[in-house]
């Protein structure tokens, strides 16, 4: 009779029932795996490879290739990465080495608020007022300055990669910033003591000291931004234009994986059609859990190496 | 040969530029949110009546319209989804932080739950679509609570399971040094004790779910009538804001941005609620 | 309700041979044999053999990490709560093995109260506390188990400072308070042995002063297990001691003899404060 085994009866009921809960979870994921893949395999057979590299996106001639949702995808996650992990690392700074704590709470509260926000209200603000702005006034500026960079030519629409890459950056700011921010205040106080004590600016203690050892716990939170960049649907629906085309202006309009989805399902009455979304889906789950994994295993080693 | 100081002046002033920029980007983030709640709310109220909320929907156009049954239809799914999330959630909860703690199954549990709140929501209601509306061959509105179930599930699970952990092991051992068998002291004793803790994982889930739009887009789907029963398509509000958003009717946009301020502010005066209740819980009884 | 209290005879340091007799004597209400114990792969008790009489105070001293509340929580099986806990041997108690499997637990852990280091009031008013254990074990209506929490409140000598204030939550009163009141909660479900476990390492002297002299009443009607660090409680409040180094148990006797004449060098060394 194993040690820990309750003999009682409502007590053995009860384990189980938690067991049984517990494996619910792995049961949808095994589900989506098994549903998706099912239902995309007409997809696959018809293209095979080719799906992932076709940038030929085109319902009427039922030619599907993903290239293009892949490539919308990748940008406007890169635009939002590159806006986002920087102004969040700053962000964090500011509110675990520079602000009092009234306000750092505050502001910190503020921060977070902006993860609470649903999508769909950044793709209303984005489509009525963001982008109506981005054309009106940052668009042309850029235009104007940076035109010579085939990034920024092209007819100032609002609406487009950039707009749904800067919104994007908005929203993951507030999960990156949170995880550095407990990065940077869990350096122990006497580290960074020691390191003011020589003679250092805030500045030069963070970059030097508080970011190089928790260096790995914020490339974590940048792991987990990236995976909700990835995702996100609503917000990028309302502002990327819906254009199945690969363009080297950030002005343009495009499309991603879940705008796709959103935008196009309804309409998708024939199986090729259907089948290739749903391939598409399929893609982006797969692409998520891998990145979840890899933001897994570097995390895990990260708490081994400080708890030794 | 001589060691050069470098310039303390060019130290201070890369130290300010930093400071200047850290300073601009937190009030950045604060303009950002100021003006998204602005917009919402400015553009929103004016949308916002008594014939808002409580008439059906009428053709673009057409005076008066509102939205009751998208409201209607967005409390019920969220209703039920939460009583199907939570007990799960909670049980799974309490499996791993009362009887797995580090073994392999609860090791994978906990990754998965972790993979399913990053899964994104749309790849959610495509599942939920192939698995259910798919066979039974209809949209329908318990298609749609069961994707935002599983939305809730792994949130309500992992914040479940870490708020049994602070519960001291002291506290458990009291019990059943009384006599009192397992589920007992998990059930009245442990529970009772993380009461605001878990309380405070089920509104974060539930101010998570009600904005949800995508999951719904495969699985409810939205109607324009009354909801006379949940195995048809569902009227609900995040549906109609896309639908009413993207069409290029002057009033329906003006109605998609009332229902966009019902929602935001529903899911804030949820957050805001759920953060409240753990700072009283902490400055409370915790002698 | 309560037991009458029961006169138990002095037991007398004198010449070794005659405080055998009397030893042998007295009815031992757990008797530990070849007690092993092991975290894991890692063996924390060695072949402990002990007796516990009844209605006595026996202390169990030694310093960290040398196995005294890993030996007691034997008694009541609350190890099993983690899997990789295991014991082996015989804790007898009232003349049934408690260590065999077909024990049921919930019953012995009626017999067997524990107090633990840190007070650990319910979730709940102080009255309820009491009664928690109350409507576990038995069905009684209000009156009785309203008489019952008062009687056992009493005799945790915490009735007259919680009297108004029985609705109040428990975790609202002062540490002292909410140790009695964790002694109350276990006597009010009649048992027969107290295992406490360091009960007064968390308070402050006037509690712990308090708590020993309520330990001294208790003993007329409990056997009383209590396991300390500090060497003038123990030797202030029991009658016998036994003494534990590294899981094993080095000596045992009278808590006069262990600590007036002690057998061992190893004991004379730790109540001499050498090491420890």
């Amino acid at each position: 009779m194993g040690q820990g085994t309750p003999k009682n009866r409502a007590d053995l009921i009860f384990r189980w029932l938690s067991v049984a809960c517990a494996i619910v979870v792995v049961v949808i994921i095994a589900g989506i795996f098994i549903e998706l893949s099912r239902h995309s395999s007409l997809a696959f057979q018809q293209f095979g490879f080719n799906f992932l590299i076709d940038d030929n996106w085109d319902p009427v001639s039922h030619q599907f290739g993903a290239a293009s949702s892949i490539y919308g995808t990748l940008v406007s996650t890169l635009i939002a990465m590159v806006i986002a992990v920087p102004m969040s690392l700053v962000i964090a700074l500011f509110l675990v080495e520079l602000a009092p704590p009234r306000l750092s709470r505050i502001i910190g509260g503020g921060i977070e608020l902006l993860a609470a926000i649903p999508s769909i209200i950044y793709g209303m603000w984005g489509l009525f007022v963001f982008a109506p702005f981005m054309r009106d006034y940052v668009q042309p500026l850029l235009g104007d300055t940076l035109g010579f960079l085939p990034l920024f030519q092209g007819p100032p629409m609002g609406i487009g990669m950039l707009t749904a890459g800067i919104i994007l950056a908005l929203m993951i700011l507030p999960f990156i910033s949170a995880i550095t921010r407990d990065v940077l205040q869990m350096v122990p106080k006497v580290v960074k003591e020691s390191a003011y004590g020589v003679g250092a600016t805030t500045w030069e203690v963070t970059r030097k000291v508080s970011l190089r050892y928790g260096l790995r716990g914020t490339i974590g939170a940048m792991f987990l931004g990236l995976g909700r960049a990835i995702g996100e649907t609503m917000a990028v629906t309302f502002v990327i234009g819906n254009a199945a085309a690969i363009s080297a202006s950030l002005f343009a309009p495009s499309h991603t994986i879940a705008s796709s989805l959103a935008n196009e399902f309804a309409e998708a009455v024939e199986p090729l059609y259907s089948s290739s979304l749903v391939a598409l889906g399929f893609i982006l789950f797969v692409i998520t859990i891998i990145f979840q994994g890899i933001a897994h295993l570097w995390l895990t080693r990260v708490r081994k190496s400080v708890e030794g | 040969m001589m060691a050069v100081p470098r310039s303390i002046i060019g130290r201070r002033l890369a130290d300010n530029i930093v400071k200047m920029i850290s300073g601009s980007a937190a009030g950045l983030g604060i303009l950002a949110l100021a003006w998204i709640l602005f917009e919402v709310f400015a553009k929103g109220a004016a949308a916002i009546n008594w014939t808002f909320l409580t008439a059906m929907p009428t053709p673009p156009f057409i005076e008066g319209g509102g939205l009751a049954n998208a409201i209607a239809g967005t409390l019920l799914m969220t209703a039920i989804a939460t009583l199907i999330a939570v007990p799960i959630g909670l049980l799974a909860g309490v499996y791993l932080a009362e009887f797995g703690h580090e073994n392999r199954l609860a090791v994978s549990v906990r990754f998965l739950a972790n993979a399913l709140m990053g899964t994104p929501s749309i790849i959610i209601g495509l599942f939920i679509y192939t698995l259910i509306v798919v066979p039974t061959r209809t949209f329908s509105g318990y298609a749609g609570a069961l994707a935002l179930a599983i939305l809730m599930l792994p949130v309500i699970a992992r914040t479940s399971e870490d708020i049994l952990k602070l519960v001291p092991n002291e506290l458990r051992e009291s019990a059943l040094a009384l006599g009192v068998p397992r589920w007992r002291t998990t059930v009245g004793i442990v529970f009772r004790a993380a009461k605001s803790g878990l309380l405070t994982g089920v509104l974060l889930a539930v101010a998570r779910v009600s904005g949800e739009t995508a999951p719904l887009l495969f699985t409810a789907l939205n109607s324009r009538l009354w909801i006379s029963s949940l195995a048809e398509p569902t009227a609900n509000l995040t549906v109609t804001i896309y639908k009413y958003a993207m069409s290029p009717y002057p009033d329906w946009q003006q109605k998609a941005w009332g229902a966009s301020l019902l929602i935001t502010a529903g899911v804030l005066v949820t957050t805001i609620a759920a953060r409240l209740i753990i700072q009283r819980g902490r400055g409370g009884s915790g002698r | 309700m309560g037991k009458n209290r029961i006169e138990i005879p002095r037991v007398e340091v004198g010449d070794r041979s005659r405080t055998a007799v009397k030893f042998d004597a007295l009815p031992s209400k757990i008797s530990v044999s070849h007690l092993n114990f092991y975290y894991g792969k890692i063996q924390a008790l060695h072949d402990n053999n002990l007796e516990f009489k009844q209605n006595y105070v026996t202390a169990i001293i030694g310093p960290s990490g040398c196995g005294k509340s890993t030996h007691i929580r034997v008694f009541n099986r609350i190890y099993q709560l983690y899997p990789e806990q295991r014991a082996e041997g015989e804790v007898i108690i009232d003349g049934e093995d408690v260590l065999r499997p077909s024990v049921d637990l919930l019953t012995l852990r009626k017999k067997v109260g524990m107090i633990f280091q840190k007070p650990t009031p319910f979730p709940m008013s102080v009255f309820e506390n009491v009664a928690y254990g109350l409507r576990m074990h038995y069905k009684m209506n209000k009156s009785e188990m309203a008489d019952r929490v008062v009687d056992a409140l009493k005799r945790a000598a915490l009735w007259e400072e919680v009297k108004d204030k029985l609705q109040k939550p428990g975790t609202a009163l002062s540490g002292g308070q909410q140790q009695r009141l964790c002694i109350a909660r276990a006597i009010a479900v009649e048992p027969a042995v107290l295992l406490m476990d360091e009960p007064c390492s968390a308070l402050d002297p006037v509690a712990t002063t308090k708590i020993e002299d309520l330990i001294d009443e208790l003993r007329h009607n409990y056997t009383i297990v209590l396991v300390t660090h500090n060497m003038q409680q123990a030797a202030r409040v029991s009658q016998f001691t036994a003494f534990f180094f590294e899981g094993r148990i080095i000596e045992f006797g009278t808590t006069s003899m262990i600590f007036t004449n002690p057998k061992e060098k190893q004991t004379e060394d730790y109540i001499t404060g050498r090491f420890g």
